[in-house]
């Protein structure tokens, strides 16, 4: 009899009434340590481009001109929220979550270089990357016609009939010669690598 | 009238009926539906009830890029639901076609294009609290004085 007397009583207290009937978990809020959409910081942004580059979802994110300088943005129903560009970014114009200060503390960072590949079979040696390719323009400026140089520190030159690479690290993307290959022989491809400690921080 | 409508009102916050489609998706975003069932959002506290019936449904969670296949079977879904009714978009998949928006996927998003869409969550996935959050917010929108804003 005691036992139905303390349950009742038990069972009409405001407090339990209250959690029984408007039983709620935790309010609906993200932790602040959620990698939500990327945030602008107030670092300058060089339109360097690496986010663009990096994204690995079409159409997520655009570096814009705006009145005073450039600044990235990105579209919500496009965005995969991977933080990739966060990451990328060399001046740390981005945040999102806790990503900037788990690179930090890691001492990682992404290296990017451009890879050119010809493949042999399409090419028809006519030298159109080698003449139009800008870098190369620079470096020799007789390099014309043929495709052939005298000088060694071009990216790229016709060789005994063939094209040779010789300094791809010169490469600066911009794909001008892709553009002007007639046979899309020649292709420019970014690598990325994930790299941490001492390589990151030079 | 008023009071009866408030009635309505009172007891539709408390009862919205949810049937989710797959039109598509990688699976992401149904895992992340499922996870507002699961105890740590536990949708049902909130008056949410999930049934696979369109017929007994008034909110439609569209998942994933539309495939082909999907359109008209898509139509026919929402055509099965009751008035009033809404359909939200869930993920990046319905609103964009998120990573399948390139040549040579097989798959025709937005889905807009094929359904009135009243609400997009953004994401993928989206948490569930985002999920949660969209019902919550578009359910009153349209049950709210259904019927004094039908006359």
């Amino acid at each position: 009899m005691r036992s139905i007397f303390y349950y009742v009583r038990e069972f009409l207290r405001p407090e339990w009434l209250k959690k029984f009937f408007f039983a709620k978990t935790a309010p609906l809020v993200s932790p602040s340590y959620f990698k939500d959409y990327p945030s602008l910081t107030e670092k300058e942004c060089t339109a360097c481009l690496s986010c663009m580059m990096i994204c690995p979802a079409p159409g997520a994110i655009a570096v814009l001109r705006k009145k005073d300088g450039w600044e990235p943005e990105v579209y919500p129903g496009h965005c995969i929220r991977c933080g990739l560009c966060v990451e990328a970014c060399p001046e740390g114009v981005l945040a999102s979550g806790r990503i900037l200060d788990v690179a930090r503390r890691d001492k990682t960072a992404f290296l990017s270089w451009y890879r050119l590949q010809v493949d042999d079979n399409l090419c028809m040696r006519c030298g159109n990357c080698c003449v139009s390719c800008p870098v190369n323009r620079e470096v020799d400026p007789q390099l014309a016609g043929t495709g052939t140089s005298a000088s060694d520190e071009v990216i790229m030159r016709i060789e005994g009939g063939r094209v040779t690479i010789l300094h791809e690290e010169k490469c600066t993307g911009c794909k001008t010669c892709e553009n002007n290959c007639p046979n899309r022989a020649i292709r420019v491809a970014r690598m990325v690598e994930g790299v941490q400690g001492e390589e990151a921080e030079a | 009238m008023s009071i009866l409508q408030d009635i309505k009102n009172a007891v539709r916050s408390r009862s919205i009926h949810v049937a989710y489609v797959d039109v598509g998706s990688c699976n992401g975003c149904d895992i992340e539906v499922l996870a507002c069932l699961a105890p740590r959002y536990d949708i049902e506290q909130y008056g949410i009830y999930v049934h696979n019936n369109p017929r007994e449904a008034d909110i439609l969670l569209v998942i994933g890029s539309v495939t082909p296949q999907w359109v008209d079977k898509l139509r026919d879904i929402w055509e099965k639901i009751p008035e009033p009714k809404v359909a939200v978009a869930i993920g990046n998949c319905p609103i964009s076609g998120c990573v399948y928006a390139r040549r040579g996927t097989l798959t025709t998003p937005p889905v807009e294009n094929y359904i009135p869409i009243a609400a997009q969550v953004p994401g993928c996935p989206p948490r569930p609290t985002e999920i949660l959050n969209a019902i919550l917010s578009v359910a009153p929108l349209i049950y709210k004085d259904y019927e004094e804003k039908q006359r």
